[in-house]
């Protein structure tokens, strides 16, 4: 399809050679060029006053000393690149890094794995089943994420949580008590299924849409040729999947490494520091302890991950203009 | 749609099934023991159907004092940036997927980019901004916040949803006379249904959900919205996790309404056979 797009639109724009009816398709195609402006207009306006402008100042805020005093007084203080000295010369930076590097990939890995399975099962289950799944899929994800903490705190719960009430009376008494947030590792495990469980839906959700867009004649030409299931998956969902498939690993890669709500919620980044993530240093740094320079030089960092990270499909996205998504 | 075998269809139907429990025991659990009195929460048994039911927890949270103001801020802020990151959206993503124009590129890389900010560090220069516009404590100052939050997502999503339209169905609009506007009004607009109700879930989410911003920027009682009320019960009560339930479950349900509402969209292709006739 995307080829027609483009060989429909190149035979509509005006051959450069001057004709007699040149001047009027000037004039029309000057108000043309105005319009994509104008619609931008307003999505451009917001996206710079209230994202950009603020992220270039928070890229100064990092070459400048900005605690609370420098805050109220209003003085700016600059300091180049101490707090980036600061912060990488700190081990526990690196460790955290590396933990929530994990951390990402574990949960993009699981999401996408998870979502595909599920995307897969709504096309062969029988209309009432894929109902009620839906369902149940869509009460997972509308359920703000403050309320969702809560539920898993309360499941998770040491003395009275459904977790344990089970184990226990499934005969495994040293679970009496037993607390899943005593390590990092079982902290970050609890946090994770969480944010795993609310973001399969959308996952699912998106790549089913892609799987019900491909046209039912290819699967009926593909079974006429002999393809079993897992064939006619390659043949003939893949390609029509794989965009998507891209884009929502793009996305979670985004969302999962920026978790900030699910973390500090559960057990502000405890215990001992142990379930740490870059964003829960961020907060740490600047808004729990006034550092606001260091806190932006973290920001930055992780600004610099993300882009490094995603430089490649970034590239393909903006280079091949005629990606179907 | 492909044939299948009865014992295949069997196990499909029980594993679809246990797929579905897996995903909604959490909610299930939330208002379960939202209706459960102190001593059944404390107790080391537990019924996973409630047998005997309580509404003194509900009762209690809505007659906490201002419980209305909350719920009204909350509302009038999420479903007012839900609408402008909607039309702003659309309106930046139909030229986007369909016309050429210099800097195209640079905007699509603007979106991408703006996408990857971490939120939590734009904090203290937004709260400059809002405070030099003299926007703090106002609905309308956070509103804008969190459309600036859902709008880079908003506009890529939407231009995907574009881009999927067929062309010759506007171009078919073009020749039939409709103009570029009544082709947008009957034709792009229809079709884009499921996008925008993709992209309305996600603004809805994102700012029915937003805590912190919210917490700092409305210092004034009547002024804070829904997620700093429920903040206000873990402090209040400590473990009353009756209580903390049911206020969750207030707090969910106009999001579990909407999504409702929109779900049927949300999974249909609209556009999958606009083109064969």
């Amino acid at each position: 399809m995307t080829s027609t797009v483009d060989t429909a639109r190149s035979a509509g724009t005006p051959p450069p050679a001057a004709r007699p009816g040149v001047r009027r398709r000037a004039r029309r195609s000057l108000s043309d060029l105005a319009t994509p402006y104008l619609m931008l207009g307003p999505a451009v306006l917001v996206m710079l006053a209230l994202l950009c402008w603020p992220a270039v100042q928070v890229l100064f805020i990092s070459f400048r000393k900005l605690d609370l005093g420098e805050l109220v007084r209003g003085e700016v203080k600059w300091v180049g690149f101490d707090n980036y000295k600061n912060v990488l010369t700190d081990p526990d930076f690196w460790v955290i890094s590396l933990r929530t590097a994990v951390f990402t990939v574990v949960l993009v890995a699981s999401t996408l794995l998870i979502g595909l399975g599920i995307a897969v099962l709504m096309r062969h289950l029988a209309g009432w089943v894929r109902v009620v799944l839906q369902v149940c899929l869509v009460l997972a994800w509308a359920t703000p994420i403050v309320a969702t903490t809560t539920i898993f705190q309360w499941m998770f719960d040491q003395n009275y949580g459904i977790l344990n009430k089970t184990l226990v009376k499934l005969g495994f008494d040293s679970y009496q008590g037993y607390s899943w947030f005593s390590t990092g590792t079982s902290t970050l495990t609890v946090i994770g299924i969480l944010i795993v469980w609310q973001a399969v839906p959308f996952i699912a959700f998106t790549l089913y849409a892609g799987l019900i867009g491909t046209p039912k004649d290819l699967y009926e030409a593909a079974a006429i040729d002999g393809a079993n299931g897992w064939s006619a998956f390659r043949a003939v969902s893949w390609p029509s999947v794989r965009p998507l498939l891209m884009l929502t690993t793009f996305l979670s890669v985004l969302w999962d490494f920026r978790a900030f709500t699910q973390v500090w919620a559960i057990r502000q980044g405890g215990p001992d520091g142990k379930s740490t993530t870059l964003p829960v240093l961020l907060y740490l740094k600047g808004i729990a302890g006034s550092h606001f320079g260091v806190s932006a030089a973290v920001a930055v960092l992780m600004l610099v991950i993300l882009v490094a990270v995603t430089w490649r499909y970034v590239r393909l996205l903006v280079r091949s203009p005629e990606t179907e998504l | 749609m492909l044939r299948k075998s009865r014992a295949q269809r069997v196990v499909l139907t029980v594993f679809g099934l246990l797929v579905a429990a897996v995903f909604v025991f959490p909610v299930y659990w939330m208002f379960t023991t939202a209706l459960k009195t102190p001593a059944q929460i404390l107790s080391p048994d537990y019924d996973l159907i409630p047998l005997s039911a309580t509404l003194k927890n509900f009762t209690n949270a809505i007659t906490k004092p201002d419980f209305g103001t909350f719920l009204t801020n909350s509302l009038v802020v999420t479903l007012g940036a839900v609408a402008c990151a909607l039309l702003a959206g659309m309106l930046a993503a139909v030229p986007l997927a369909r016309l050429r124009f210099r800097g195209r590129k640079g905007f699509i890389l603007l979106v991408l980019v703006a996408q990857m900010a971490p939120l939590e560090a734009l904090f203290v220069p937004m709260y400059l901004i809002m405070r030099d516009a003299d926007l703090l404590n106002s609905l309308l100052g956070l509103g804008l916040v969190y459309v600036a939050f859902t709008l880079p997502f908003t506009v890529w999503t939407l231009r995907g949803f574009v881009k999927g339209i067929p062309v010759e169905l506007e171009e078919a609009g073009m020749v039939d006379g409709c103009g570029r506007w009544g082709v947008f009004r009957r034709i792009t607009f229809p079709l884009l249904g499921p996008g925008l109700v993709a992209t309305s879930v996600f603004s809805f989410i994102t700012a029915w959900n937003e805590f912190l911003y919210a917490l700092v920027f409305m210092r004034e009682k009547d002024k804070q919205t829904l997620p700093v009320w429920l903040s206000s019960f873990k402090t209040a009560f400590g473990t009353d996790w009756g209580g903390i339930m049911a206020a969750s479950v207030i707090y969910a349900i106009p999001a579990l309404i909407f999504f409702l509402l929109v779900q049927r969209k949300l999974v249909s292709g609209a556009t999958a056979g606009a083109v064969k006739g």
